[in-house]
C-alpha cells in the first residue's frame, strides 16, 4: 500500500527532470567594453536564454518551422534514453521479484474452512467481458510499449537491428492503432464498476489492518475492499491520463508543438509504467495468490466461503437474501456436467 | 579527418531561399519534406536576420541518441546518417532535434509517419555509392564525387558555408575582421545590428 | 524461398481452394434434395423468402431489449471488417494489381484506421462473449474458435504491417490470409455466403406454410 503511494508520487515527481533547469545566467560584460557583439544578443534570443520563446518566419509550412532552435528536445531526449529506460527497467524488475517473495513467503492467501462448492454469484456476463477486453487490450499495449522503451537497450543486442526494426514497427503500429481501443474500454469499465468502488466506512479500518495480508486476522469488507478500490481508480484516473496523453501523441494535426508531444510522451510512459507495475501485483492476487477469487472473474460466481472470509459484509448480504446456489445447480448454470449424487448418474 | 559543418552567417542572409530549392530540386524530395529551411527572425522590424538551417550534423546527435531502433550513424567525416531500412517513422528524432531537421512525408490522424528523411550533406547514405537504391532512398551524393552540398554552393551571398570546420571557421573570421575594420562601414554592422533598437 | 512461396503458388492455391470451395459448398446446399410439401399453401414463399433475408438484420422486436452487447459487438466487427477489406487503400491496391485489373476510390487513411479499430474491437468482444456466456460456451465447437481467431490473426498481422515498410511483416499478413481463405470453405466462416439461403428457405417455409384462418 506504502509503497503504491511511493511510487505513485515519484512518478508525479518524475517530469521535472526532463525539463527543468532554467536558462544559465547572463554573463557579464567586463569593464571597458565599448561595444556588444550584437551576435552575442541575438543568438542569446535565439537560444531562448531568458526563456522566452523566439517565433520566426518560414516559409516551409510546418509545425514549428518557425523555431530556430528548440532547447527541451535534448533534455528530453538524454531523459528518455537514461533516466526513463532505467527507472523502468528498475521497477519491473522490482514489482517482479516482489511478487515472487510474496509468493515464496506468505504463499496463497487460502480460506479458513476451505472451499464449500456452494456459490454466489458475482459478477454478470457483461462485467466480466468488460473486465477481460480491457486485460487483453492493456495486456497488448504494455507488451508493444514496453519493447518500443526498453528495446534497444535489450533487444538490440539479442536480435539485431533488423530484426528488432522489425519487431519495433510492429509495436508502433499496433500500439497506435489499438491504444483508443484502450480508452473505450476504460469508459465501459467505468460505468460497469464506479458505484461499487466508491470508498466507504470500513475502508480506512481494511486499510490499516493491512488488508489481513499478514497474519491470519480476519479483516472486513465490503463488495470490493480498499485495495481493490484503489486499483480501481488508479486504472480509471491515470488510465484517463494515459489515453488523453496519447491520443495527442498518435494525432499530431492539431498543430502540437514538439515541446507539447514531448511531456505528453512523458506522462503517457509514467503513467503507463505505474499501471504495469501494479498490475502485476493485481494479476497475482487475481490468481494464483490468492484461492477462489479467479474463479470470479471467469465464471461469474464465487465460492461463499470465500465472500465470508474476503468480502464478509457482501457475504452477509448474500446470505440474508438467500443467493447462495448449491454445488448441483452451480454447475448446472455453468453448463458442467455434474454427478448426481444419488445415483451416480451424470446430469447435465 | 575533416569534420564536415554547415554554417550561416546571419549578416549575409537575403532570404532568398535558393538553398532551399538547390536541396529539393537535386534530390527530388516529395511535396511536405522540407531538408532544408530558412527562418526570418524580427521579419520586418530592425534587426530582422534570416538563417538557413537543416540538419547541422551534431557531434553529439539528440537525434541518434533517441532513435528507439538506433537507425543514426556518424561517418568518418562526421555527417549524421541515418539507415532508412531500420527506420520506423516514430518521430522521436523529431522531438529531440534542436533544429527541427527530420522531415516526414505523411502527416495525418493515425498516420504512419513514413520513414524520416533529412538533409544527408550530400552524402546519400548506407547503400552503396551512386547505385539507384541510395539516390531514390537518399538522393544524390555528391560528397563521393568529390564536392560539397548543393546547398551552400548555390547560396547566392555565400551566406551559407559547408564544408571542414577549420575552413569555414577561417573563412567566417576573415569576414569579422574585415567587417570590423572597413573604413566605410565601421560601426554600421555593429550599431545598427542589435536586436533591440 | 518463403516468400516466393507465399507470393507465388501458395497465392494460386488458396485462391483456387476458396472459390471451388464456397461454390461447391453453397451449390451443395442449394441444390440438395427436398420432400415435396404437399400441404395447401397459405402465402407465397418467394416474397416471404425474400423479406426474411432482410428482415433479420434485426432481432425479433420481443427480445430486442435483451440483446444488448452481441448484435453492437456484431454490427461493429462486420461493418469495420467489410470497410477494411474492401475500401482500405493497400487492399484495393493489391487487388487492382494482383486479381481484378481495376480499382475503385478508397477511404482515407483514418477512415481505415477507425473501421480496423472497431473490428478488432467488434471481434473481441465477440469471442469473449462466446467464452463468457455459458450456453455460447457450452454449445461452441473448435471450428468456432479456430474461426474467430484466425481472422483475428489476420487482421492483427494486417496492422503491424501498416508501415508498409517491411516485406517480411507484408508477408506474414499475406501468409495467414492465405491459410484462412483455405480454412473458410470447410468452417463457419461459410456463414458469410450461407446466412443468405439460410434465412430464405425459413422465411420461405414459414410464408407458405400455416392455416389461412
Amino acid at each position: 500500500m506504502r509503497f503504491k503511494t511511493l511510487l505513485l508520487l515519484l512518478c508525479l515527481l518524475l517530469p521535472q527532470f526532463a525539463l527543468a533547469d532554467g536558462p544559465p545566467k547572463k554573463p557579464n560584460y567586463p569593464e571597458g567594453v565599448s561595444s556588444i557583439s550584437p551576435g552575442s544578443e541575438l543568438w542569446g534570443a535565439v537560444r531562448q536564454r531568458d526563456g522566452v520563446l523566439l517565433d520566426g518566419v518560414s516559409q516551409v509550412r510546418g509545425v514549428d518551422a518557425g523555431i530556430l532552435i528548440n532547447e527541451q528536445g535534448y533534455r528530453w531526449a538524454r531523459f528518455r534514453v537514461s533516466e526513463l529506460t532505467l527507472y523502468s527497467a528498475w521497477a519491473l524488475a522490482g514489482v517482479l521479484v516482489l511478487i515472487f517473495l510474496i509468493y515464496v513467503i506468505r504463499g496463497k492467501v487460502g480460506i479458513e474452512g476451505g472451499l464449500s462448492g456452494n456459490m454466489v454469484r458475482r459478477f454478470s456476463d457483461y462485467e466480466r467481458i468488460v473486465h477481460w477486453v480491457l486485460a487483453i487490450v492493456f495486456l497488448f499495449l504494455a507488451l508493444s510499449g514496453l519493447i518500443l522503451l526498453l528495446g534497444r537497450p535489450l533487444l538490440i543486442p539479442l536480435f539485431g537491428k533488423e530484426v528488432f526494426s522489425l519487431m519495433a514497427s510492429a509495436s508502433k503500429e499496433g500500439h497506435n492503432l489499438v491504444g483508443p481501443l484502450f480508452l473505450v474500454s476504460l469508459l465501459m469499465m467505468i460505468f460497469s464498476f464506479v458505484r461499487r468502488n466508491i470508498y466507504e466506512k470500513g475502508d480506512l479500518t481494511w486499510l490499516l489492518k493491512g488488508g489481513g495480508f499478514i497474519g491470519k486476522d480476519h479483516v472486513s469488507g465490503g463488495f470490493f475492499n480498499m485495495g481493490e478500490k484503489t486499483w480501481y481508480w488508479m486504472v480509471i484516473l491515470i488510465g484517463l491520463v494515459i489515453s488523453v496523453s496519447g491520443l495527442i501523441l498518435v494525432m499530431p494535426i492539431f498543430g502540437q508543438g514538439r515541446i507539447i508531444m514531448e511531456i505528453a510522451h512523458v506522462i503517457h510512459v509514467i503513467g503507463a509504467l505505474a499501471l504495469i507495475v501494479v498490475s502485476i501485483g493485481h494479476m497475482y492476487m487475481g490468481s494464483i495468490g490468492t484461492e477462489g477469487t479467479l474463479e470470479g472473474m471467469k465464471t461469474g460466481y464465487v465460492d461463499i466461503n470465500w465472500a465470508d472470509a474476503h468480502h464478509d459484509r457482501w457475504g452477509r448480504e448474500c446470505h440474508e437474501k438467500d443467493l447462495i446456489v448449491s454445488a448441483e445447480e452451480y454447475a448446472r448454470l455453468v453448463g458442467k456436467p455434474s454427478v448426481d449424487e444419488a445415483d451416480g448418474r451424470e446430469t447435465t | 579527418m575533416a569534420r564536415m559543418k554547415f554554417y550561416c552567417d546571419a549578416e549575409r542572409c537575403i532570404e532568398c531561399n535558393a538553398c532551399v530549392t538547390a536541396c529539393k530540386n537535386e534530390h527530388e524530395i516529395p511535396w511536405g519534406v522540407n531538408r532544408r529551411r530558412v527562418v526570418t527572425i524580427k521579419d520586418g522590424e530592425e534587426g530582422e536576420r534570416s538563417l538557413s538551417v537543416a540538419c547541422m550534423h551534431c557531434s553529439d546527435a539528440p537525434c541518434a541518441t533517441v532513435c528507439p531502433v538506433d537507425c543514426f550513424y556518424t561517418t568518418g567525416d562526421g555527417i549524421v546518417l541515418h539507415d532508412k531500412d531500420i527506420c520506423i517513422g516514430c518521430g522521436y528524432c523529431f522531438y529531440a532535434c534542436p533544429f527541427g531537421a527530420p522531415q516526414f512525408p505523411e502527416e495525418a490522424a493515425f498516420a504512419s509517419r513514413g520513414k524520416m528523411d533529412k538533409c544527408t550533406f550530400c552524402a546519400g547514405g548506407p547503400e552503396e555509392d551512386h547505385s539507384s537504391d541510395e539516390t531514390r532512398k537518399y538522393g544524390r551524393n555528391r560528397l563521393a564525387e568529390g564536392k560539397l552540398p548543393l546547398c551552400a554552393e548555390m547560396c547566392s551571398t555565400k551566406a551559407l558555408l559547408s564544408g571542414d570546420a577549420d575552413v569555414i571557421s577561417d573563412i567566417y573570421r576573415k569576414r569579422v575582421i574585415n567587417r570590423g575594420a572597413s573604413a566605410f562601414n565601421w560601426g554600421v554592422n555593429f550599431n545598427n545590428s542589435k536586436i533591440s533598437g | 524461398m518463403i516468400a516466393n512461396l507465399i507470393d507465388g503458388p501458395l497465392w494460386y492455391f488458396s485462391l483456387a481452394v476458396f472459390s471451388l470451395g464456397v461454390l461447391w459448398q453453397l451449390v451443395s446446399i442449394i441444390f440438395a434434395s427436398r420432400k415435396p410439401d404437399l400441404s395447401v399453401a397459405r402465402g407465397a414463399a418467394g416474397p416471404a423468402a425474400l423479406k426474411t433475408v432482410f428482415s433479420r438484420f434485426l432481432p425479433h422486436r420481443e427480445i430486442r431489449p435483451q440483446v444488448g452487447i452481441q448484435y453492437i459487438a456484431g454490427y461493429l466487427f462486420h461493418l469495420g471488417l467489410f470497410a477494411l477489406l474492401f475500401f482500405a487503400a493497400p487492399h484495393v491496391v493489391f487487388l487492382e494489381e494482383n486479381l481484378l485489373g481495376f480499382g475503385w476510390t478508397t477511404m482515407p487513411h483514418w477512415a481505415f484506421i477507425v473501421s480496423a479499430q472497431a473490428a478488432f474491437f467488434g471481434l473481441i468482444i465477440l469471442w469473449l462473449r462466446r467464452m463468457v456466456n455459458p450456453v455460447s460456451r457450452l454449445i461452441s465447437t473448435t471450428d468456432d474458435h479456430v474461426a474467430a481467431i484466425l481472422t483475428f490473426v489476420v487482421m492483427l498481422t494486417g496492422c503491424l504491417a501498416l508501415l508498409e515498410g517491411f516485406e517480411a511483416l507484408r508477408l506474414l499478413h499475406r501468409f495467414t490470409v492465405e491459410l484462412w481463405l483455405i480454412y473458410f470453405p470447410f468452417s463457419a466462416l461459410m456463414h458469410t455466403f450461407t446466412f443468405i439461403p439460410s434465412r430464405a428457405f425459413t422465411g420461405a417455409w414459414f410464408g407458405r406454410r400455416g392455416v389461412d384462418a
